[in-house]
């Protein structure tokens, strides 16, 4: 059984996909509650730091999802391999 | 005498009590270690400093400890060597070697961070510390945390060569190798981080961590007596040390040890791994995550952490970034050995090749006093070498053969 997880993320958008409500689609599509803290879009990329919450495999798919869609998704804290 | 104030959030400015913790709770921004400069100008000076043992504690007041420190009591404090053939190679006026690949234990600059990592660790009363690694980061803290008694979790990509799991199990840590990619590995780590009360060097400690890389810079200026330099090459990974060897400057110039910085900061990358020089180049201020291609391993991370500080910080001074080829960065490496009796890692192949392109390029000044950060030893890489090498010479056993070969060198030396 999948549990509840909170997974806090950096979402680039490539310029194509600015215009497309994606996050709100993805959100539907697999339940998952987006809680969004920083956002800036400029005229060739957007990019957004959020909190995403949901079924641990709810969230995977998601994620994946966004990244077939072209978004990149990488956690906030970086790479942690050093 | 306690000279942290807190911790700041380096995005929306919210500041946070000294607690085991790395990102604002509101904005999601890094946090940063913030201190009692006014304190500290009354109580440090270059006469005080200069009087302490030769290690990274000399500075402790810019540290972010409390107490006394507890681990790496012999690191740091590393030479400073005044290139005199490399220089004149290179026909340039003044060069250093920031030599970090005699860092002691472990041969690398992260000596610098886990000591202080640590050290913090202990004051939080954590008794385990943990890592994730695919080299010096991982030998350093098992090393470290040897000696200073914790218990030491270190997670490895399964796929991990032999050379570099070796110097890290002989440490005894608990070595966990993930089967899994880059990704699953990163993924992992956060959750553990977040789940169980362990000191995470580079993720709940990392504000603490992170500071440990600004010795560099502080011993850069006092062996220099008491003078920042006029330009200073550092190797980007996720960028925290090049933020904090200009932090490190600052610092002096706040406290007064230095009148004024005009130092330049540049940053090198390997091309297979440039996502920092890449904006640069490109005029914008957005790291694109990239997947790193480089035998420069040591500075293979694809979403740097701190990639946008270290391109504000190398704009601030008005210095400039920039990457070479896996080619550049071996003959680059083979140049330091012949010349200074150096031998870098690759990460020090990227700092050499990256200044001397810059010279190329005239974005460095041949009459510049430069110093080239050079953060780890060649023995951790030294497969890289293979095939790369000057020749052996083979001989039999007698006068006659070894003769031969003689009239073969002079030949060649042109003797």
């Amino acid at each position: 059984m999948s549990e509840v997880k909170k997974l806090r993320v950096r979402l680039t958008f490539p310029q194509e996909l600015i215009k497309e409500p994606v996050l709100f689609r993805m959100a539907k599509k697999y339940d998952v509650m987006p809680n969004i803290r920083r956002a800036r879009v400029t005229d060739t990329f957007g990019e957004m730091i959020l909190e995403l919450e949901g079924l641990e495999e709810n969230l995977d798919k998601g994620i994946n999802s966004l990244r077939e869609q072209g978004v990149v998704v990488e956690l906030i804290e970086g790479d942690i391999i050093e | 005498m306690k000279y942290v104030k807190g911790l700041k959030c380096r995005e929306c400015g919210r500041e946070y009590p000294v607690e085991p913790i790395y990102v604002c709770e509101f904005c999601f921004g890094p946090l940063e270690v913030i201190y009692d400069y006014a304190k500290i100008k009354k109580a440090l000076s270059r006469r005080i400093i200069e009087k302490r043992p030769k290690n990274l504690w000399r500075y402790k007041e810019l540290l972010p400890i409390d107490g006394e420190p507890s681990a790496g009591l012999n690191s740091g404090f590393t030479p400073l060597v005044k290139t005199e053939r490399l220089a004149k190679y290179l026909g340039v006026k003044e060069l250093y070697i920031k030599d970090d690949t005699v860092a002691h234990p472990t041969l690398s600059f992260k000596d610098r961070v886990v000591a202080v990592a640590l050290t913090k660790a202990k004051e939080f009363g954590f008794d385990t510390v943990a890592c994730a690694s695919t080299g010096n980061l991982a030998h350093a803290v098992s090393a470290h945390g040897a000696k200073a008694g914790f218990n030491r979790f270190i997670f490895i990509p399964a796929t991990l060569e032999q050379s570099k799991i070796l110097a890290s199990i002989v440490y005894e840590p608990n070595l966990v190798a993930v089967d899994g990619n880059y990704d699953d590995v990163n993924r992992l780590c956060s959750e553990i981080a977040n789940k169980y009360r362990w000191a995470f060097v580079n993720i709940n400690i990392r504000p603490f961590y992170a500071e440990g890389s600004k010795t560099m810079g502080f011993e850069i200026v006092e062996q220099l007596g008491w003078e920042a330099p006029d330009s200073i090459v550092v190797p980007c990974a996720s960028g925290s040390l090049l933020t904090k060897v200009w932090k490190a400057l600052k610092e002096f110039q706040q406290i007064g040890i230095l009148k004024e910085v005009e130092t330049k900061i540049y940053g090198s990358q390997a091309t297979g791994c440039s996502p920092i020089s890449t904006a640069f180049k490109n005029g914008t201020d957005v790291i694109r995550p990239i997947k790193p291609n480089t035998i420069a391993k040591s500075l293979a991370i694809g979403n740097p952490a701190d990639g946008f500080y270290a391109l504000q910080a190398v704009k601030e001074s008005g210095g400039a970034m920039e990457d070479v080829s896996d080619e550049e960065i071996i003959d680059a490496i083979k140049i330091l050995a012949r010349t200074e009796g150096i031998f870098a890692e690759t990460a020090g192949g990227v700092t050499l090749a990256t200044y001397i392109k810059l010279l190329k390029d005239g974005k460095i000044d041949k009459r510049d006093s430069t110093v080239l950060c050079i953060t780890g030893n060649g023995l951790k890489t030294a497969e890289v070498l293979n095939g790369q090498t000057a020749e052996v010479y083979q001989i039999k056993p007698n006068l006659s053969s070894f003769e031969e070969i003689l009239k073969r060198i002079r030949q060649k030396e042109g003797k």
